[in-house]
């Protein structure tokens, strides 16, 4: 459903991401981790268009186009058929939690009111927010913020929903709510791909677990595959630093 | 000292034929200003080749000059100028029109970086999300960006309103007869210059008084959405005079706050 084949992306001289390979079927939940500064961010901005690539081939939604060659209109069919939970919401601050989520069905997918309203209700209620449709962000607890920021995402219906560090922002207590979102998203068949730190989520929801670092894909696998017998020792020893610190 | 109480009620009626002219300066300069310093703006912003270099130096030139130099500069300057190509009529303009035009040209260059400064405060977050909701960078704009820039303006804009309500006093240079040249002549044929700098004084506080509370009003109804803004009702912000000053740290240092909160969020 999207193939992403030699993507290469520099920042200046440094070369931050570097021959990333990426296969992503419907349904699947996939994970990256990695060290900071690992280019999993600039990955996923760079899939959806928010940055620009290199080098590399990208095949979604009708388009199989080198990055190089892609066309404002197939820019544009990318954004409308992925979703993005970013690190800090990125709500619209002016915009109440209701109109958060209606705001692309209107005026993007060109819906009715009462056809957005009626599908944004339904989002909201599935991150277990149906009380707050006339919150503004500034009022809400960051696990709730993120929570509207995946009811805004799923709405739209996408093919593929990316999540960046989705709870990384939160404090502890919030993190619980928004992965039981996501856990319930994956359980119903959504296409995820999430960085991540909760080692947990990704041992437990994905189908498959992609660890980078310094630009490379190091390994890829199954989460049973890959948390327990990990084949190359750069993943051993990141698998180890960060299990110490949970 | 005593007052001449008298004179000075006299004073005050006469001088209420200067109050439309001196809000008529203020106003029109206003609707000039506003949407070209938005413009200039947006030329800053997106740095747009040629012009945005040549708004950068407009901007140094108009606030490294007093309104003073700038209003004496016009004022000889224009009518010689207009001369060239209306013949003789050119001196016989109602000076007002030169008012205008000094107190529009000043204010444009402030309001270039006020509304610079604003839409830059929206952060750039909310566009791509706007953009992965799958909307257009200039739908997002208009929805998203451009809403929160211009609440987070009003401030600022209401400082540069009250400038301008005082520093159109000086508009009597061009001999316009506003407040305070209207007040002025008569000070000048009385010789009781206290008693009318004195309603001059009362004048343009009221004046300055009214904007205020007009301003905030409208900064309270658009700013909902930040709710760090207390409810306060329009009883309490009729009694709530600040100065310009506290008018832009109130609102900014609750704009700091929030995007402290925000890069917390994010560093952690
Ligand atoms: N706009 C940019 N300009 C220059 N360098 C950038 C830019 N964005 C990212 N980088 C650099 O690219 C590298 C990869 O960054 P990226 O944010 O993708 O890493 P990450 O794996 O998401 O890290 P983290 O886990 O800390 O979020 C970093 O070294 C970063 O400094
Ligand atoms: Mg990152």
């Amino acid at each position: 459903m999207l193939t992403i084949s030699h993507l290469k992306k520099r920042f200046g001289q440094r070369t931050i991401l570097e021959d990333i390979d990426l296969t992503v079927h419907q349904g699947d939940v996939i994970t990256l981790i990695g060290p900071s500064g690992s280019g999993k961010t600039t990955f996923l901005r760079i899939i959806t268009t928010l940055e620009q690539a290199d080098g590399g081939h990208i095949q979604f939604a009708g388009i199989d186009k080198d990055f190089a060659d892609l066309t404002k209109r197939d820019i544009q069919t990318i954004r409308r058929n992925v979703g993005f939970v970013f690190q800090n919401y990125n709500l619209f601050n002016n915009k109440t939690v209701l109109q958060n989520v209606t705001e692309g069905l209107i005026v993007a997918q060109k819906r009715s009111k009462a056809a957005a309203k009626a599908i944004a209700v339904s989002a909201l209620a599935k991150v277990g927010l149906a009380d707050f449709q006339d919150y503004y962000p500034s009022q809400l607890s960051g696990g709730q913020a993120q929570r509207v920021g995946i009811a805004r995402a799923i709405a739209l219906n996408p093919k593929v929903i990316f999540f960046d560090e989705p709870t990384s922002a939160l404090d502890p207590e919030l993190v619980t709510d928004v992965l039981q979102v996501m856990r319930q998203l994956a359980a119903e068949g959504m296409t995820m791909v999430v960085i991540t730190h909760q080692m947990s989520f990704a041992r437990d929801v994905s189908n498959q677990v992609i660890f980078m670092a310094d630009g490379h894909v190091i390994e890829k696998g199954q989460p049973s595959q890959l948390f327990t017998t990990p084949k190359v020792s750069r993943t051993k020893q990141f698998l180890a630093e960060i299990l110490a610190t949970v | 000292m005593s007052l001449d109480t008298a004179f000075m009620g006299q004073v005050f009626k006469l001088t209420l034929q200067g109050v439309p002219v001196t809000l008529k300066i203020v106003l029109v300069a206003l609707i000039i200003s506003l949407p070209i310093g938005f413009l200039f703006a947006l030329i800053r912003i997106y740095q747009v080749k040629v012009l945005s270099p040549l708004v950068r130096l407009y901007v140094s030139f108009v606030r490294g000059t007093p309104i003073i130099a700038q209003i004496l500069i016009v004022y000889s300057a224009f009518p010689s100028f207009l001369a060239q190509f209306i013949g003789k009529t050119a001196f016989n303009i109602d000076p007002i029109i030169y008012a205008y035009i000094v107190f529009a040209l000043n204010s444009v260059a402030t309001l270039t970086e006020v509304f610079r400064s604003a839409l830059q405060t929206v952060d750039k977050g909310q566009l791509e999300a706007g953009l992965l909701v799958g909307m257009t960078p200039a739908q997002t704009f208009l929805r998203v960006i451009l809403p929160q820039a211009l609440i987070s303006a009003l401030p600022n804009i209401t400082n540069t309103t009250l400038y301008l309500i005082k520093n159109s006093s000086l508009a009597f240079i061009m001999s316009v007869k506003d407040i305070t040249a209207v007040a002025k002549t008569q000070a000048a044929f009385s010789y009781n210059f206290l008693e009318a700098y004195l309603v001059v004084w009362v004048y343009y506080l009221v004046i300055a008084y009214v904007a205020e509370f007009l301003f905030s009003t409208l900064t309270h109804y658009f700013s909902r959405y930040l709710v760090a803004e207390p409810n306060k009702n329009w009883f309490q912000r009729l009694f709530s005079f600040r100065q310009p000053n506290t008018a832009v740290t109130n609102t900014q240092a609750k704009r700091a706050q929030f995007i402290a909160k925000e890069v917390n969020h994010v560093n952690n």
